[in-house]
């Protein structure tokens, strides 16, 4: 039996390998060529100081991104991460205008904010069956449109509260950025959601074929609503925690997120159709997509020179490995 | 017809998919100027010779001759060259579109490498007379033409490829007597022109008034072919039932039980496709649904599971009316109920998932407390399962589409088993699977109906129906045509109400409304 055979091999090797994704092991090797190209043009590209720096950037990213793998497991997609980042940052930033209170719940009311957003896109694309792409591209445009409507359509003048400040770029273990701990926090109750509950059970049912989950009694548009709600709260998180580290909204301080969010999901070997990926894929994904925009920006390439390259690598790394097909 | 050059002829066709022969050796002649009717159970190997014919599947061996040279056809537009077009059960029309933009779909008149639009409504037009449906305008949408309207354009448009074999595949079960009628008309016309008909129908009474040949189909061969009314329907129903297949089913228990019913069904309907069903199933009992294919067993398993919406009447557990408005309320609490699906791998199971997962998928709110998998109750239950199933995996966490078909069913089947149902309803769990899971899975059934389970049984396969069940429902276009029970479950009567022919072995008529 063919079945037995590779059964055998796969009992063989150790654990850790045995369960690794190729995938994600690709992503891995991808960080350290990077780092190590890096490291040909400058010996600071392999210093503490500058990978611990990353390191803080890529915990927006992240942050950000766990939400977005959330959907694509479910083999949907989120497009109104940006405002949704957006509208997190300036919301909570709004309410620390209105005194001391205000200031107390900044950081749960920006949370709120995406997390509305998030119900809207569930609701249409689980009891209204409107495409993902469609549903959560419109309410984008509209949390856009809110946040001009609210400040005008200049930079809002309030300013991040002492709390998202100390969130996003503190220190409460010496050496160690808050934000950092944050996204492992995150990152550790994600995991334990994806692989220890009947909803993370759910969520890759759903992803892999939502018809055989639907028939085996799984409410199935529960499921997708909270993750669109879940993704929406987390984007806007990483917006109060942006705002935090540059001290206050901004404008479209969201665009930058959208598809950096989808690639390093996807580079991390989620499947862009759903039900397969780990959440440990998505951090080489953030931390390779993180890298690969610091190491441009470094060599001083111009501006454009970036994007060009930014989005073929993005293209050549989908085309090595996010088409694997799924077995069947 | 006698003594014609045959037009068209197939020898020696064999096809297989996978491990199943759907043709073994079959051979066909087709003259021209005749009707040519095909008769045969499910899964006879009817459409499957349709669809060699039309140039949609290949043959894995064998030869196609027509007008004495050999031919191959590599898609069905090389099919529709030689003049040989089918109309197929589906209609395939685009809604969307023109009547007239339909008919020349594949092949539209150009000029100047544009759609030449006064070619396409005369063409359009002509087809529509041929077709004896003048009373169609061309530039109507499809979308608002009614359902019979549709067919005869469906017609038309075949005609529109000047085939000289015209195959008609099921292609009046849509229509209402007066289209039907008319359609028979336009068939005689064109035989009487010198096509070459082909004809596959349910209906004996059709095969009767338009038949002048007629072959039988048996697993896979032709076992009969013989002018049309030398043979009475009795013996034609012999033909098809044929004497090959054996299989071993465990005994039925003596005696049906007077308990209240678990599930009932009044007066049941659902769009078309259900029409006024009333059944009942008690607990230790295994009831079948019989009929030919797609005659609305698979939507009234569906119903009971809460799927469909829409649905009038009345569903009864335990005696007492309950509104099932989902899988999830149709599984979870006091109505226990479960359905295997139809198709284990789009609606059973998560082919790239493990055993493990798919196996407690079912039952995850059985095995969370507050929403987290207690690994160690999910483990001995799965163990449970394994043991009692005789699953056989290289492991727990291997990918469930790395088994073979029986174990996957056995899979579907165990992963239910594990939330311990009451109403176990099962939508033709047998197809493509050996013969020894098969049975394994008649044993299975049984032990579950004495353990008080009750068992809704839908099977394409007519012997498994006689060995497993207590009493046969045979659904024909939506209704319940006729109860078989015990020893009245023959496969006779199966075929014969099946058809709908009132034969005089069945015991209880319920046929009265047509």
């Amino acid at each position: 039996m063919s079945e037995t055979t590779l059964g055998g091999i796969a009992n063989r090797m150790p654990k850790f390998l045995r369960r690794a994704d190729p995938a994600v092991l690709t992503a891995f090797a991808c960080i350290v060529i990077l780092l190590l190209l890096g490291s040909l043009y400058s010996r600071s590209f392999l210093s503490p100081e500058y990978l611990l720096q990353q390191l803080k950037v890529a915990s927006f990213l992240g942050v950000i991104a766990t939400g977005m793998m959330l959907v694509i497991l479910l083999g949907q997609i989120d497009l109104s991460v940006p405002w949704s980042v957006a509208t997190g940052a300036m919301m909570a930033c709004a309410a620390a205008a209105y005194g001391p209170a205000g200031v107390a719940v900044a950081i749960p009311f920006g949370v709120l904010c995406g997390v509305a957003i998030g119900i809207v896109n569930g609701i249409g694309v689980a009891y209204l069956r409107i495409p993902s792409m469609i549903i959560t591209l419109a309410t984008n445009a509209v949390a856009q449109g809110l946040m001009v409507v609210y400040t005008g359509g200049f930079s809002p003048q309030d300013s991040a509260t002492a709390a998202m400040r100390y969130l996003a770029t503190g220190f409460t273990i010496p050496g160690v950025p808050n934000a950092v701990i944050i996204w492992a926090l995150i990152g550790a109750a994600t995991v334990f959601v994806l692989t220890r509950t009947s909803f993370g059970r759910a969520v890759y049912g759903i992803g892999n074929r939502e018809r055989a989950a639907y028939l085996s009694g799984i409410d199935t548009r529960r499921v997708v609503m909270i993750a669109f709600a879940v993704s929406g709260g987390l984007s806007a998180f990483g917006g109060v925690l942006l705002a935090g580290y540059a001290s206050k909204a901004a404008q479209s301080m969201g665009d930058a997120y959208l598809l950096p969010s989808i690639a390093a999901v996807v580079l991390g070997g989620t499947s862009i159709l759903g039900g397969r990926g780990s959440y440990l894929g998505t951090v080489a994904g953030v931390i390779l997509i993180t890298l690969l925009q610091s190491i441009l920006s470094v060599m001083q390439m111009p501006e454009a020179g970036r994007q060009i390259i930014y989005g073929v690598v993005i293209v050549a790394m989908l085309l090595l490995y996010g088409r694997a097909p799924a077995s069947r | 017809m006698d003594g014609a050059a045959p037009l068209f002829r197939m020898e020696g066709i064999s096809k297989r998919y996978g491990g199943v022969r759907a043709l073994e050796k079959a051979d066909l002649t087709v003259t021209a100027g005749g009707i040519h009717a095909i008769l045969g159970e499910n899964g006879a190997g009817k459409s499957t010779l349709i669809k060699v014919m039309a140039g949609v599947v290949a043959p894995d061996e064998g030869t196609m001759t027509l007008d004495g040279r050999e031919v191959s056809f590599a898609s069905p537009a090389a099919a529709n060259q030689a003049g040989i077009v089918c109309i197929f059960q589906e209609l395939s029309l685009i809604p969307e579109l023109s009547v007239a933009d339909n008919i020349v779909i594949s092949d539209p008149p150009k000029r100047f490498g544009m759609i030449d639009r006064k070619a396409q409504r005369r063409i359009a037009e002509e087809a529509l007379a041929r077709a004896g449906a003048s009373d169609i305008h061309p530039r109507a949408l499809v979308k608002d033409l009614p359902l019979s309207r549709r067919q005869m354009v469906e017609i038309a448009k075949a005609l529109a490829r000047k085939p000289r074999i015209l195959i008609l595949d099921e292609a009046t079960s849509a229509l209402t007597a007066a289209d039907v009628a008319k359609v028979f008309e336009v068939l005689k016309r064109l035989r009487s022109e010198g096509l070459a008909l082909l004809y596959i129908s349910h209906r004996m009474n059709e095969i009767a008034e338009l038949a002048d040949h007629c072959t039988v189909f048996r697993n896979g061969r032709n076992v009969a072919s013989y002018p049309a009314g030398s043979k009475s329907d009795n013996e034609v129903v012999e033909l098809m039932i044929g004497r090959e297949y054996s299989h071993i089913f465990p005994p039925k228990p003596v005696g049906v039980s007077a308990a209240t019913p678990v599930l009932e069904a009044r007066n049941l309907s659902w769009a078309d496709r259900l029409d006024n069903i009333s059944l009942t199933v008690r607990a230790g009992e295994v009831v079948g649904l019989g009929g030919l294919d797609g005659q609305g067993q698979r939507e009234l398993l569906l119903a009971f599971f809460g799927v469909l919406r829409g649905l009038r009447g009345e569903v009864l557990i335990d005696g007492k009316p309950v509104s099932i408005a989902s899988p999830t309320a149709a599984s979870h609490g006091r109505i226990g109920m479960a359905l295997i699906p139809e198709d284990r791998k789009t609606e059973g199971l998560m082919l790239p998932m493990t055993v493990r997962e798919n196996l407690s998928f079912a039952a995850l709110d059985r095995l969370a407390k507050g929403g987290i998998i207690d690994r160690a109750a999910e483990q001995r239950l799965i163990d449970d399962m394994v043991g009692l199933l005789a699953i056989k995996t290289a492991g727990l966490d291997i990918p469930v589409g790395a088994l073979s078909g029986g174990n996957q069913q056995k899979v579907v089947i165990a992963k239910w088993l594990m939330r311990q149902p009451r109403i176990i309803l099962l939508n033709d769990p047998t197809r493509g699977i050996d013969v020894g899971t098969k049975q394994e899975l008649y044993q299975l059934m049984r032990k579950l109906a004495d353990a008080g389970a009750a068992i809704l049984f839908y099977s394409t396969d007519y012997d498994e129906l006689i060995g497993c069940c207590d009493r046969v429902l045979v659904l024909y276009d939506g209704a319940v045509k006729r109860e078989l029970v015990g020893d009245g479950i023959t496969e006779h009567a199966l075929i014969a109400s099946a058809l709908n022919i009132h034969g005089d072995n069945s015991r209880i008529d319920l046929g009265a409304k047509v």
